[in-house]
Formats: C-alpha cells, structure tokens, sequence
C-alpha cells in the first residue's frame, strides 16, 4: 500500500487573522517534500493542523485513506502520522533512553523497555549521541535535543513525518547527521514534509516544494521551477531577486534569530 | 555504599514500624499508637497524591473529598444496611444466602423516632441476630464510590489544562461538604455520622484477646494499608504508565505526539488514587468512630499537600516519611504557651507556621527536605565514586 | 411529588436527548465531510430543545451551521426549563409572585457587579502572568476584616470609605509583596513546571492568610455596622415610586433591596469606573493591557514586565479585597469565609472564557442571577441556602461539558 496524505481545503482563524485560507495538497508515496514560506506564512499552524493539536475551522485532511482532522494528537500519531517540534521538546527531566521508551510503548510496538532497549540503543548509534544514553533530556545541547527528537520518531515509525525546522541552531557536524536520518527515513519509504528556511538544504534534498504565504498556497512543484516562480520570489523579498543565492538565506536566518 | 543508604533505611523503617508496638513500653501506650495510626493515615494521603501530582503533573485538590465519599459510603452502609437472620416485614430488605439484607430507613438527628429495625426487633422472638456487611465488603463499596467519582471528573476536567483540575476538585470538595451538611436526614450533618469499630467484637491475635477499643489490631491494619499502598504506587510508578506519566508531566504536546492517549494514563491514576484515598478514609472512619463534614475543609487539604511538598513532591517514599513526621510534628505544636503575658493559641499558630512552611519549601527547595536531602547524597556519592575512580587511575597510570 | 415527578422526567428527558443529539449530530456532519466543530454542541441544543423532533431533520439535512443554529436552540433549552419549572410548580412563589421576582433579579444584578468586581481581579491575573490565583478568596476575607477592625475596634466614628481604602491598600501591597517574593522564579524559568508551583504557592499562602487571621483576630464570626443608615423618606407621599427605611429599599412598591448591598454596588461599580479609566488612560493601565496582549512585543517598547507583572498581580488581589471591604457590611465574617467566594470567582473566569476582563464581568452578573434565582426559587429554602455553591458548580460542569474556553474566550 503506498501512503497518501491529502489535505483539501483547510482554513483557520485566530481571531480576526485568517491563518489558513484554504490550503490543499496531495502527497503519494516516499516523496520529501519541502514546505517554505516567509515568517508568518502559516507553516507551523498547518503542522498544528495536520498533527491534531488544532482544530481547522473546515476543510478535511485524510491519511491513508482514514479521515483524521477531527482526531486527537495522539490517535493521528498511531494512525501514522509523526511530528517534531519547531521549538524542540525533549522530556527535560527523562533519560535519552526513557525519551525512545515513551513511543515505542504507546504505539505498542513493545511491551517492555528492556524489548525495546536493542532497537533504541541502535538509533542512538545512528544519530552519534549514545553515549549520552543515561543523561536527562534536559542535560543536551540544543542540536542534541533535535536530534533526540528524530530519534522518538524513529521509534515511533509512522508513514509520514513532518520535520519542524529540524536545522535550526544545529552545528555543522549534526547536520550530516540529520541529512543521513532523513535519506534512512526516505529510504524506508516513508512520506517527508520538511518546514525549514535553509533554503540550500530544502534545495539539496527535496524533489518538491510547497510554498505558503500568509495562508494562501502559492506555488507547488519541482523546486527549479518554483524557484522562479514570480510570485514566490515576490513572497520572499517583496522585489525580485535571485534566491537560490546566500543572500537569501542570510536575511532569513537574521529574521530567524 | 551511600547510594544503598536508602534502600537499607527503608528496609530498616518497615522493621522498625513491624516491631514498634510490640516492644514500645514507655508510657501513654495507645495515645503513641493513636498518633502512629493518624500518622499512616496521612502518609497513604500524601503518598497518593504524591504520584498524581509529582509523577503525572497533576494538581488535584480532591484528595480529602475522595477520602470523606470512601468514609461516607462506608458508614451510610454501616448505619442502614444490616444482615439479619430473620425479616423485619417493616424495612426495605430482601434475601441473600438465607439471610435477611435489610434496608433501615433514616431517622436523622432525632433520638426519638424508631427505625424499622428497632421496631421489628421489639417484635421478634430470642436468638435473631443481626450484624452489619462484612468490613472488606463496606471498604471496596467505599473505594468504588471513590474511584466512580474520580472517573466522572477525570473525564470532565482531565482534557483540560493544570488549573482546570485544581479549580473543579476545589469546587467538588465544597459542594460535597455542602451536601453532607445539608442532607441531615440521612448523614446527620454537623452532629457526624457514628461508625463501629474495625473489630467490633473484638480480635485475638496469637492467644491474645484484643477488645474492640484496643489500638494494636488498629495499627497492623492502617500500617497493611500504608504498605500495600506504597506498593502499588512504586510498581504503578516504575511500569509504563509511571513512564506516560512522567513523559506528559514533562510535556503534554509532545507525549500525545507520539502516540501516548495522555487523558487516559491521567485519568487511571486519577482513579486509583482516588480509591487509595477512598479506602483510607473507610478505615479511618471505622477508627475514629465518627466522620463529619468537617474533614473537607481546606485545612486537612492543605495538610496533606504540605506534607507531600515539604517530604518531596516526586518521590512518594519521601512524601509518606515527610507526612508521617509532619503529623507527629503537629501533634507535638499543639501545647498553648503565654508569651509577653499573653496566651499563644498553638492549635491555630501551627498551622500558620506550616503555611509558612510550604511556601518557603516551595520556593526555596524544590525537591522538599527528605528527597532533596536524598538527592544531595546521590550527588555526593556519584562525587566519591568519580573522585575514587579517578585517584585509581591516577595510581594505575604511574 | 407528581410534579416534582414531571419536572424531573422532563428534565431526564433534554439529558437523554441532548446526549444523543450530540454524538448523533457530529457523526452526521463527520460522515458527510462537513465542518464539525460546532456540529456537537448544535446538536446537544437541538436535541434537549426539541428531542426527536429537531433532531431527525436536522440530521438529514445537515446544513451549515451559522450563528443562528449555534444560539436559537439554547434559548429553546432555556425556555423549555423555564416553562417546565413553571408547570411543575404552579405554586411556587417564583413563579406566582411578579413582586418578588423582579426583587430577585435585582438583588442578583446587585450581587452579581460584585461578583464580576472580584471576578475581575482573578481575570486580571490570570492575563497578565498567566496564573489562577488560590488565594484569592483570602484577599476577599482580609479586606472585609480590615474594614471591621477600623470601623469598629481602631477608629469607631470614621468614615467607612475611609477604611475600604485602608482595606485596598493592604490587600494591594500583601498580593505585591507576595509577587515579589514568591512568585518571580516562574518568569524566568527557575520552576520547572511554572504553572503548577503557582497553584501550590498561592495555595499555601491562602492557608497561610487564613490561619494568620485566625491567629490574629480570632475564630468567631463578626459583623460591621452597615456604611449608611437610610432616613425614613417617601415619595411620593405614599411611597408608591420610593420608600426607604432602614434596611431596605422599595421601588415601586414591588421591588426590595437591601440599603448595605446597594451601597456595596454602588461602590463596586464606582470602584469599576475608575479601574476602567485606569486601564484605559493612564500609562500605567495601557502598559498593562499591552502586556496582556503581547508580552514580547511589550518589553520590546520598553515596558518592565516585571513592574507589570507586580501591578497586576497586587491590583487583582485589591479587587477581591474591595469585594470583601463593601460586603463586610452585608454578612457576617469569618477567616474561612472566603473559601465560597473564590470558587465562584473561578465559576465565573471559566464562565466568561479565562483572562477575558469584560467576560470575567459579564460573568459575574450572570452568576448573580444564577444564585438569586437558585436561592430564590428552589422550593426548600433551608437546601436552598445550603447549596448556594452547587448552582455555580453545576455551571461550571456545563460550561466544561460544552464550552471549555467559555462564553467570551479567545481560542487557543
């Protein structure tokens, strides 16, 4: 069975700011899909939207097939559909051990910490952060904590996963970790939604972009092709300009900070 | 060897409070015991709480409440539901196992009116008895009341955010006590409800015969409690849920993102402590003899927070040590004394005092005194072993 | 007893149905991929308004659900509980005494300004930190014993505003200090669960205060002489629009209010007022709401969250005392008597959507309807008094039932 994720015409309000107004996509397969858009844009929100943390106003989202936009978090994430955070949120005052046990025993996928130990073990391997495998969540460094939240992830196994700004404030020699995991994760067959505003990286590893601007979906396609799609370039600088180039995503990461 | 210190003080501890009665000689023998019974009682209270608040993360004030439903259901079964060997033909009642279960109607405070058991009873022949359910079957009745009660809220509130959960068990506790004072004709209201004894006719234990008023029968039986509590809430705490739990203490978003059905764990332990809480309270009910409304007021709430925050929120062992010695504590606070010619009223000052107590543990120590100080020692003896093993390798090395 | 009978089953009846209609109504609108946030609540409506009868169209149709839906059917609950309490109790002075309905709707407006007054100061709170404060039906206790101890033991003969200042002063400068000194760790992420340490903390103090007073002053009840005593006037001559006597007023021959608790509410509202023109055109009012709306983008434009944080936290705990100042006159005191009061005050924040100010307000006089027309009504007056708590309660259970985030609150 292939995953499909697909998302037809989702809006959402706070207050008087329409968020969302009406966004629609389709996702088929393994596909590693990037999702771009100036501060503001409504990345977040639809990664609320989709996770079930917030509620849309209409419109209906399907997974596999199975209606989940009126489920609770927790019932889109066994239904398989997997989350990090922008801001990370590792369990603070847990093992990095006890953080992997969480999902694999709420997904069901062991019945014990010690059945699950072997797998956890490997994935913290794989991410280079097993040595740290007694420390609380709390005791990680920032690019650490991102990748400890891969690694739930990993445990979790869901079909698609959406990655929140999984680069930002993660030094270099992490990075090649996460490049490597989210390849692994692709690898595997599974569906990638990955929100950040390295351009370079959505540019290296995704073979489709989506791009929102406050609420609206302005473009969806190959990323050469969106890359010079007026409206985008418009979104972005508000005048047109080259963003392939660094100068982009300096101005975004000064934004960021 | 300091980190085995506090397993081998909690082996010693459970010794100790085994033997107690039996080698305790000193005087004021069953005012001792009295203080250790009330001392358990608060434990279970504190402990309990311990683990939905400092494991779950969840600020309940409904611990007296779900105490005073366990002790009420307890005692409104004690009081008009009698097994008897022969109809009434005056009460509600029906067979059961060739015995009569008969239903008294409720007098109220009046000493004058006659139940229908009292009237059938003027009317029977010699060598009918009659005797209340059997104390094991009250007690569960009780605890399901408790744990009935604490799945409807869990499943109001639990949903929502921290001080939704504080706001309505506040709310639940005062419209308990205003029902239970207001329904006089059935709980008697302010005048207390009256219970019997846990060993009404009295026990023998070992050859010895303990009459009904003896304390020692008591003790094993709250101290039984205070154990098997304990127990459950460490397994409860080590096997996944304690694991849930500590995850959505943590942080709830991101516990139910990945797959963990946060309002059920919450609302499992909602329940079972709600009938830990339940049960407690049957018993100390049969204990004291009497329970009245006045067990919900904030005071013995707060008490029992007290007790968990200033032992150590997070560590149920240390909230049961801390309640244990704060209750003696109290006991022991309780002598009024003239100071600058004026008279101090003790049994009010404490309690400032204790306020004053939680506040400050709160902000200053947050781990509480008993935990905290365990944890000072954990870090000391990772210390020792560090510096030992690096004085080993230094001495290997040359 | 047959009535009581019929109240009940029709009362048994909106329950069953209303549950019905809500999971029935949502599986609807689910099936058919509509919108279904509001399809629960609709349908609960629906269903206890009218019972099959709404429910089966509604179910086939499933139209979109504009505001219309989302209020006509609860007015239909409302009157369909008004008009089956009338029939089942025909005698019931409620119902067959227009004189003593209007003065229980307005003895509930009157209670319900104070009510929304202390409400108030919760609300407050609650935007600026973000914290629900346990304490405050303590602030509400200290400042009716202030002003019985200056009005009656200290300075006897004083002006009783005189002393309500005195009671606004204290309770500001206790909930300040206690701000400064207990609750600055949660800013600043030196608690690790900031919410939770603020309800045990201000808990503690609640036991603290109350104990304190207890100490201080004593576990009996007192009582303050009221503010003002009325002279006996009349006008016209026969008292037919306004007659005054020493505890009471009549309007129109029909209405009666007690002289001490509209005194209190003229206070409260004149109290309202200048909060009003406080928040909304000093500096210091303006800094506040901006904080509340937007922390970060407060402090950007040079506003000291901190300061803020203070001021609110010492301004909501003077509002409960203000409560209490003016009501001091109209009930006997206790120290536990602020443990009702608190709890109608978190009714009312929940009521009116959590950090909502004109919500927390509105929700105040609604809660003195409420409570006026439970007090007033229920047949048995001794249960009547007894459960004053409940009737806030079973709102509260409602309101989470239905509409978690209240009647005024933002979502999210």
């Amino acid at each position: 069975m292939t995953i499909t994720l697909e998302v037809n015409d989702i809006r959402k309000k706070f207050g008087g700011l329409q968020v969302l107004k009406g966004v629609s996509f389709r996702i088929e397969g393994p596909e590693l899909v990037g999702l771009i858009g100036p501060n503001g844009a409504g990345k977040t929100t639809l990664t609320n939207v989709l996770d079930g943390a917030i509620k849309p106003d209409s419109g209906i989202i399907r997974l596999n097939g199975q209606r989940i936009d009126p489920l609770a978090p927790y019932e889109v994430a066994r239904a398989g559909l997997g989350r990090t955070f922008q801001v990370t949120r590792a369990f603070r005052r847990m093992s990095v051990l006890e953080n992997l046990y969480v999902p694999a025993l709420a997904m069901g996928h062991a019945r014990s910490e010690r059945d699950c130990r072997d797998q956890a073990m490997e994935i913290l391997e794989f991410l280079t952060i097993d040595h740290l495998r007694n420390e609380y969540g709390r005791a990680l460094s920032g690019g650490q904590q991102k990748l400890l939240e891969l690694g739930r992830l990993l445990m979790l196994d869901p079909d698609v996963y959406i990655l929140d700004e999984p680069f930002a404030g993660v030094h270099p020699t992490l990075m090649a970790t996460i490049y490597k995991w989210i390849q692994r994760v692709n690898g595997q067959g599974k569906a990638i939604i990955l929100i950040s505003h390295q351009m370079e990286s959505i540019f290296t590893l995704c073979s489709r972009l989506l791009v929102l601007n406050y609420g609206d979906l302005i473009a969806d396609g190959v990323p050469s092709v969106v890359k010079t799609d007026p409206a985008v370039i418009e979104a972005y600088l508000g005048h047109e300009e080259d963003m392939s180039g660094t100068g982009m995503v300096n101005l975004k990461e000064e934004n960021h900070a | 060897m300091i980190r085995a210190l506090p397993n081998t003080l909690g082996a010693l501890g459970v010794a100790f409070l085994l033997a107690f009665p039996l080698l305790y000689a000193a005087g004021n023998y069953d005012y001792v015991m009295h203080l250790w019974i009330t001392a358990f009682f608060y434990a279970i209270l504190a402990s309990s709480w311990a683990l939905l608040a400092g494991y779950g993360g969840q600020f309940s004030f409904g611990r007296m409440a779900f105490m005073a439903l366990g002790a009420y259901s307890a005692g409104l079964l004690d009081n008009y539901v009698v097994l008897s060997s022969a109809p009434t033909g005056t009460c509600a009642e029906f067979g059961l196992f060739g015995g009569w279960l008969v239903f008294i109607n409720p007098t109220g405070v009046s000493t004058s009116a006659v139940n229908c058991l009292q009237a059938a009873r003027a009317a029977w022949p010699e060598g009918v008895s009659t005797s209340r359910l059997p104390l094991i079957v009250s007690i569960l009745i009780g605890a399901g009341v408790g744990g009935g009660f604490g799945w409807l809220i869990g499943t109001l509130v639990l949903r929502l955010r921290a001080a939704y959960l504080a706001l309505f068990t506040v709310g639940f506790s005062e419209i308990l006590r205003a029902v239970i004072s207001a329904e006089v004709w059935i709980t008697r209201g302010q005048a207390g409800l009256p219970m019997s004894p846990i060993f009404p006719d009295g026990i023998t234990l070992f050859g010895t015969y303990f009459a009904s008023n003896a304390k020692l029968p008591v003790y094993y039986v709250m101290l039984g409690l205070f154990l098997l509590t304990l127990l459950v809430l460490i397994l409860l705490a080590r096997s996944r849920i304690g694991l849930f739990l500590r995850a959505l203490r943590e942080d709830e978003d991101a516990a139910e993102a990945l797959g963990v059905d946060t309002v059920k764990y919450k609302r499992t332990v909602f329940v079972v402590t709600a009938m830990i809480a339940a049960t407690a309270g049957a018993v100390q009910g049969h204990y004291v003899g009497i329970i009245t409304p006045n067990t919900l007021i904030l005071l013995q709430m707060a008490l029992v927070i007290a007790m968990a925050v200033i032992g150590g929120l997070e560590n149920i062992v240390a909230a049961a040590v801390g309640a244990i010695i704060i209750s003696f504590g109290l006991e022991f606070l309780r002598n009024d004394f003239v100071i600058l010619g004026q008279s101090v009223d003790m049994s009010t000052w404490r309690l400032v005092f204790f306020g004053l107590l939680l506040m400050l543990t709160l902000r200053f120590l947050r781990n509480g005194v008993i935990h905290g100080g365990l944890l000072w020692l954990e870090r000391r003896a990772v210390g020792a072993e560090t510096v030992a093993k690096r004085r080993a390798g230094a001495e290997g090395s040359q | 007893m047959e009535y009581s009978l019929f109240f009940w089953s029709v009362m048994g009846w909106m329950v069953i149905w209303g549950a019905i209609g809500g999971s029935l109504i949502r599986h609807a609108y689910f099936m058919r991929d509509l919108d279904v946030t509001d399809a629960r609540r609709v349908g609960v409506a629906v269903g206890a308004a009218t019972g099959p009868f709404g429910l089966i169209p509604l179910y086939l149709k499933t139209p979109k659900l504009t505001r219309v839906w989302k209020i006509a059917p609860w007015l239909g609950v409302l009157g369909l509980f008004l008009l089956t309490f009338a029939l089942s109790d025909p005698g019931n002075v409620c119902v067959s005494s227009g004189s003593f309905l209007t003065s229980q709707i307005a003895n509930g407006l009157i209670m319900g300004t104070i009510y929304g007054l202390m409400a108030l100061g919760l609300a407050l709170i609650f935007s600026i930190i973000g914290i629900v404060s346990f304490s405050h039906g303590e602030f509400y206790m200290i400042g009716g014993m202030v002003v019985y101890y200056v009005t009656a033991v200290l300075l006897p003969g004083w002006n009783p505003l005189l002393a309500v200042m005195m009671a606004c002063a204290l309770t500001f400068c206790v909930g300040a200090l206690f701000e400064r000194a207990f609750l600055t760790p949660i800013y600043d992420g030196r608690v690790e669960r900031p919410i939770e340490y603020s309800i045990l903390v201000t808990f503690g103090l609640a036991f603290f205060l109350q104990y304190l007073v207890q100490g201080l002053g004593g576990a009996n009840p007192v009582k303050a002489d009221a503010f003002i005593e009325l002279p006996r006037w009349r006008f016209p001559e026969d008292g037919s629009i306004i007659a005054t006597s020493r505890a009471n007023i009549t309007l129109f021959d029909t209405i009666f209010v007690s002289t001490p608790r509209l005194m209190a509410a003229v206070v409260s509202i004149l109290a309202l007022l200048a909060l009003i023109w406080f928040l909304f055109r000093t500096w210091w009012g303006k800094a506040l709401r901006a904080v509340a709306q937007d922390r970060q983008a407060a402090a950007v434009t040079g506003i000291d969250p901190r300061i803020m944080n203070m001021l609110a936290f010492g301004l909501g705990c003077m509002l409960a005392g203000l409560a209490g100042a003016v009501l001091v006159q109209a009930f006997s005191w206790l120290p536990q008597t602020g443990a009702i009061p608190a709890l109608r005050s978190f009714v009312i924040i929940v009521l009116g959507g959590l950090g909502s100010l004109p919500g927390a307000f509105i929700g105040g006089i609604m809660m003195g309807m409420i409570e006026a027309a439970g007090a007033g009504c229920i047949p048995d007056p001794t249960r009547a008094a007894a459960y004053l708590p409940a009737y806030g309660m079973v709102v509260l259970t409602l309101v989470l039932l239905l509409k978690p985030t209240g009647l005024f609150g933002r979502k999210a």
